[in-house]
């Protein structure tokens, strides 16, 4: 290649990874909104599977606070979790049990929680939820995939301030700091549970990681044997 | 002879493979000269079939209504099913290589004239194939039934709406419009029945044809020969020594470029997949809140861009529309005989324009709609419809040089 296809090489190949960087990566001139999680509870969050000193996991207690504090408005389907007032209708195991089937996630089986479909759990608790609609204005969002959508800081800082973030928003502020010390943990334990709803766990995680080092390894260095034997078989019917 | 060799050597004597694959491997010789972009080719048609193995994985798990659709998506397929996950990475990456590698393929196929004649047919039928692809990646696009997947879907559908803003003719312009949304939405609002359709589409109907444009796109390649970079189609029996059989000498060098396209794909795949499952379309789709910030996917945005930096809604769909109907008259405008960018420095300046001016718009589609932006969208605007109103004049003045200079045939 002479000089000047260099330079050409370089202005279409350097513009090209340029353009799909700016796509791909990171685009400075998009809008980008940020939200931070106070950094006294980012260990929290960060591993969700950690066990706690009351030997439950921390996804387990994150659990247990949902339902306490969050599940007489919010459902979280994809772990079980439906309305209380649902989940108190006689009428409503039976019909999980008939239309849903129990959870299964990352390849762990969670007998005691069902997954009902979304048209019979919502025609089931039809009531529930108009009532919810007439006094908040609208139905509180179901939260199974709210983690992927929103991400961890945007949730952390809305359970703790919903006001701050969305104003004028009929969520109600639940854990205030000014009277509960634990409040930031406890926000924080909720959204690690949301997170152990969305993301495979560590040895899963693992697991991937592993495999696409695997392949990537495996496409890089057959592409390499290809292009040595490709040299030598050509250097042998002698079109070098 | 072992029992292998047997069964090959009978099936060899009925269906002929060898006598085929000779004649179509070895017998048949390309330029030598061919460089780095003629592989694109290639990566297209391995993501294609990418596209259609993962797909057909998803399909066995994905249902179709509105009830359904996201939670078998997001729960079914990304949590229950094992590897539902990955085939799901694998799709989406590849909805984004596909849109990638053909442009890069069109942008080649442009910088080398690789549209002129004899190749028309390919170009043309390389347009349809663009054009039904777009089709795809829209109708798929709906199907996670995410807030982007069907706001985008709506205000996609809608965009045809603005030829009812004509300045002459406006009720028929009315009538039109309404009826290509009407055919785009399948009814007035977005139900279980346009998702089913748009469904049935995308597995099937698009695909079916994408697969006919491919293997004629294919056959025309063929049956015209390979367009060469120095933009001299020599004859294949005076100079045989510029040629070489296109088994061992391409199928290896372009297989060792797959195998490390492929390394990149998986790297998206398994450590990078942020932004081709955006985490916006996580929240299932809801009709009645709008999302702040809707724009069409990446390989949009440049004719989005076009629609939305011109003023008048009507005259920004006309040219958005001009833009497609120009790259399919591309060998009619370019009618010059020389041919490949690196004999004509004056087609190789406007290229660099066009290239810029179409990466600059895409990336203008990304930013927030000021007045500013609009400004410098409608100066790119310029020099895209220029790059295509210049090549005729161009043509008449190359035609004129190419005469002077003997006017041998290529």
């Amino acid at each position: 290649m002479n000089a000047w296809g260099v330079i050409k090489t370089i202005i279409f190949g350097g513009s090209v990874l340029l353009f799909f960087f700016l796509l791909w990566f990171y685009n400075p001139f998009k809008e980008h909104e940020h939200y931070e999680v106070d950094k006294e509870v980012k260990a929290i969050i960060e591993n969700p599977w950690k066990k706690t000193e009351s030997g439950k996991t921390i996804a387990e207690e994150g659990r247990e606070l949902f339902i306490a504090n969050c599940a007489s408005c919010h459902s979280l389907r994809y772990d079980g979790i439906y309305l209380t007032s649902v989940q108190n209708n006689p009428k409503w195991e039976n019909i999980a049990k008939t239309f849903g089937r129990p959870v299964y996630r990352y390849g762990e089986l969670y007998k005691d929680r069902f997954f009902v479909p979304k048209d019979v759990y919502e025609s089931f608790a039809h009531e529930d939820l108009q009532s919810l609609k007439e006094s908040l204005g609208q139905v509180p969002p179901d939260l199974s995939t709210m983690y992927l959508a929103r991400g961890e800081g945007y949730l952390y800082q809305f359970i703790l301030n919903p006001q701050k973030v969305i104003p004028g928003t009929t969520m109600p502020q639940i854990f205030n700091p000014e009277f509960d010390p634990q409040a930031k943990e406890k926000v924080a334990k909720i959204v690690a549970y949301m997170k152990s709803v969305n993301t495979p766990p560590p040895e899963e995680q693992s697991k991937r990681t592993v495999m696409g080092i695997v392949v990537i390894g495996y496409f890089i260095l057959m592409g390499l044997l290809i292009w040595i034997y490709r040299h030598r078989l050509l250097k042998l019917l002698g079109y070098h | 002879m072992g029992l292998i060799d047997k069964i090959i050597n009978w099936i060899d004597e009925r269906a002929r493979v060898s006598e085929v694959y000779r004649a179509q491997m070895i017998d048949y010789k390309v330029p030598k000269n061919l460089t780095f972009p003629y592989v694109f080719g290639v990566l297209a048609l391995v993501t294609f079939a990418i596209q259609i193995i993962s797909g057909m994985v998803l399909l066995l798990y994905y249902k179709p209504s509105i009830g359904s659709a996201f939670d078998s998506a997001t729960y079914t397929i990304m949590g229950e099913i094992p590897f539902g996950w990955l085939f799901r990475h694998i799709h989406a990456t590849g909805a984004n290589f596909f849109m990638a590698i053909v442009y890069l393929h069109i942008f080649t196929g442009i910088y080398y004239n690789a549209y002129k004649r004899p190749r028309e047919l390919v170009w043309i039928v390389g347009w349809l194939i663009y054009f039904v692809l777009i089709l795809t990646a829209l109708s798929g696009y709906l199907l996670p039934w995410g807030q982007l997947s069907y706001w985008g879907f709506i205000v996609t559908t809608e965009i045809p709406g603005s030829l009812g803003d004509a300045p002459i003719l406006k009720s028929l312009f009315k009538a039109i419009a309404e009826t290509i949304v009407l055919w785009m939405k399948g009814g007035y609002v977005v139900t279980d029945v346009t998702l089913g359709r748009v469904f049935g589409s995308h597995v099937l109907i698009y695909p079916l044809i994408l697969l006919a444009l491919i293997g004629i796109h294919l056959y025309l390649v063929r049956a015209a020969g390979i367009s060469n970079p120095e933009g001299i189609d020599y004859d294949k029996k005076k100079n045989p020594e510029k040629f070489v059989p296109f088994h061992p000498y391409v199928t290896l060098k372009e297989g060792a470029y797959v195998m490390w396209y492929l390394a990149v794909f998986f790297f998206f795949v398994f450590f990078h997949i942020s932004h081709f499952l955006p985490a916006e379309n996580f929240e299932p789709a809801n009709p009645l809140k709008t999302p702040p910030h809707i724009a069409p996917e990446w390989y949009l945005l440049g004719y989005y861009q076009v629609f939305r930096s011109i003023p008048d809604k009507f005259w920004g769909f006309v040219a958005f529309n001009a833009l497609l109907i120009l790259l399919l008259l591309l060998p009619f405008l370019d009618w010059s005989p020389i041919k490949s960018a690196r004999r004509r420095p004056i087609f190789f300046v406007l290229f660099l324009a066009f290239m810029f001016a179409s990466m600059g718009l895409t990336i203008l589609g990304t930013m927030p709609p000021t007045p500013q932006n609009a400004m410098i969208g409608l100066i790119l605007t310029a020099v895209v419809f220029g790059f295509f109103l210049a090549l005729p004049i161009l043509s008449i003045f190359e035609y004129g040089w190419h005469k002077v200079r003997g006017g041998e045939e290529q």
